[in-house]
C-alpha cells in the first residue's frame, strides 16, 4: 500500500494510552491517550464497546482473561516472526480517526490500515508505541472536553483508572 | 477424523443472551451449535452476508494483517469442547511453511469465513455435544428469537 501522505516535516508525537472510559449513554467506551512528553493534554477517541473492552484488558495486567481477537492476532505475529513495530494515526476525517500498524519482518516493513482500535489494541499486547501526526493532533475532537469527562467519570464507577 | 462445516446460520440466545453460531456437517447430519458474543457474532453474520461494512471490523483487520505479509488461512478446526467452552485451530501458510495457532472458535470461523478457508470440526466433538439438549431447547425456543441481529 503506498503511502500517499508526505512525511510530515514535524515529528510523530508519541502517546499512551491514559485510561479507558466508559460512556454510559452508548454502547461505546473512550479512549483517553496522553502524550508521553508531558504535555497535559489528551487526545480522545471513541470505540466500540468490545474493542474498548480489549484495550482495557491489555492495559490491566492483573486479569489473565480469555483470549480476545487482539491476541490472536499477536499470537500470529509470534508465530510467524513478524514484529509490530509502531502504530500511527494518520487521519481524521469527520470525526472518524484512520490508522496505520507497520509491521516488520527479516528487515521488510510493510503496512496496513487498520481502525485505531484495533492498531492500538494490538501495539499494547505487543509493546510497540503509538504515535499520532502533528496534523491529526492540532484537528484532534475532544480538546475542550476534559471537565466533561471528569463529570462522567465522577457519576462512572465503571470507569478504570489505569 | 475431521468432518467439514458450514455455517447454517446465526440465532440469539435469549436466556444466556448471547448468539450461537450453528454447523452443519453436509449432510446435514450433525449439528454443533457454538456459542458466541456480541461483536464476533455481528462479525460472523457481517462475513455471511458479504457486507462490507464502512468501517472494517476486528477480523477484516485480522485478514489484512495476513495479507499484508502473504500469509494465508488453509483452513480452521474446531478441535475440542472442554467444560462448555470450544476450543479451535487455524492452520495458515507462510513462506512455504505451514503454522497451526490456537483460537477461540469464534475469531477462528470469522476469520475461515473472510479468507474462503474451509471449517472442520473434530468428531469428538461432535459426539461430546449432546444433540439431544440441544433439540429440547430448540423446540422451546419461539418465532420472535429467530430474529435479525442487530450488530
Amino acid at each position: 500500500m503506498p503511502d500517499e501522505t508526505p512525511q510530515p516535516t514535524e515529528p510523530l508525537i508519541e502517546l499512551t494510552v491514559n485510561r479507558v472510559v466508559e460512556d454510559p449513554n452508548t454502547d461505546t467506551r473512550i479512549l483517553v491517550l496522553s502524550r508521553t512528553d508531558g504535555t497535559p493534554e489528551h487526545f480522545m477517541i471513541w470505540v466500540g464497546a468490545a474493542e474498548g473492552e480489549s484495550i482495557r484488558r491489555a492495559l490491566d495486567t492483573s486479569v489473565t482473561p480469555r483470549p480476545m481477537s487482539h491476541d490472536l492476532v499477536r499470537s500470529f505475529g509470534e508465530h510467524l516472526g513478524i514484529i509490530t513495530e509502531r502504530v500511527v494515526i494518520t487521519d481524521v476525517k469527520s470525526s472518524t480517526y484512520f490508522a496505520t500498524v507497520y509491521l516488520e519482518n527479516k528487515g521488510v516493513t510493510r503496512t496496513v490500515d487498520a481502525r485505531p482500535s484495533d492498531a492500538i489494541g494490538l501495539a499494547l499486547r505487543c509493546h510497540a508505541p503509538i504515535y499520532v501526526t502533528p496534523d491529526v493532533w492540532k484537528r484532534r475532537t475532544g480538546q475542550n472536553l476534559d471537565a466533561w469527562l471528569n463529570k462522567l467519570e465522577t457519576k462512572n464507577i465503571g470507569a478504570q483508572e489505569v | 477424523m475431521i468432518t467439514q462445516m458450514q455455517v447454517k446460520g446465526l440465532m440469539f440466545d435469549p436466556y444466556n443472551n448471547a448468539y450461537i453460531v450453528i454447523l452443519r456437517d453436509e449432510d446435514q447430519a450433525e449439528m454443533l451449535p457454538i456459542w458466541v458474543g456480541k461483536s464476533e457474532a455481528s462479525s460472523i453474520s457481517l462475513a455471511l452476508e458479504s457486507v462490507d461494512p464502512p468501517r472494517p471490523m476486528t477480523h477484516d483487520f485480522m485478514k489484512a494483517y495476513l495479507d499484508a505479509v502473504n500469509a494465508k488461512v488453509i483452513s480452521v478446526v474446531i478441535t475440542d469442547l472442554s467444560e462448555n467452552t470450544y476450543f479451535a485451530k487455524i492452520h495458515l501458510t507462510y513462506e512455504d511453511s505451514e503454522y497451526t495457532v490456537d483460537s477461540r472458535p469464534s475469531d477462528a470461523i470469522a476469520l475461515a469465513l473472510r479468507s474462503e478457508a474451509p471449517i472442520f470440526a473434530n468428531e469428538s466433538v461432535i459426539r461430546k455435544q449432546t444433540s439431544e439438549e440441544l433439540d429440547q431447547w430448540l423446540e422451546n425456543l419461539k418465532p420472535e428469537d429467530f430474529g435479525k441481529l442487530d450488530s
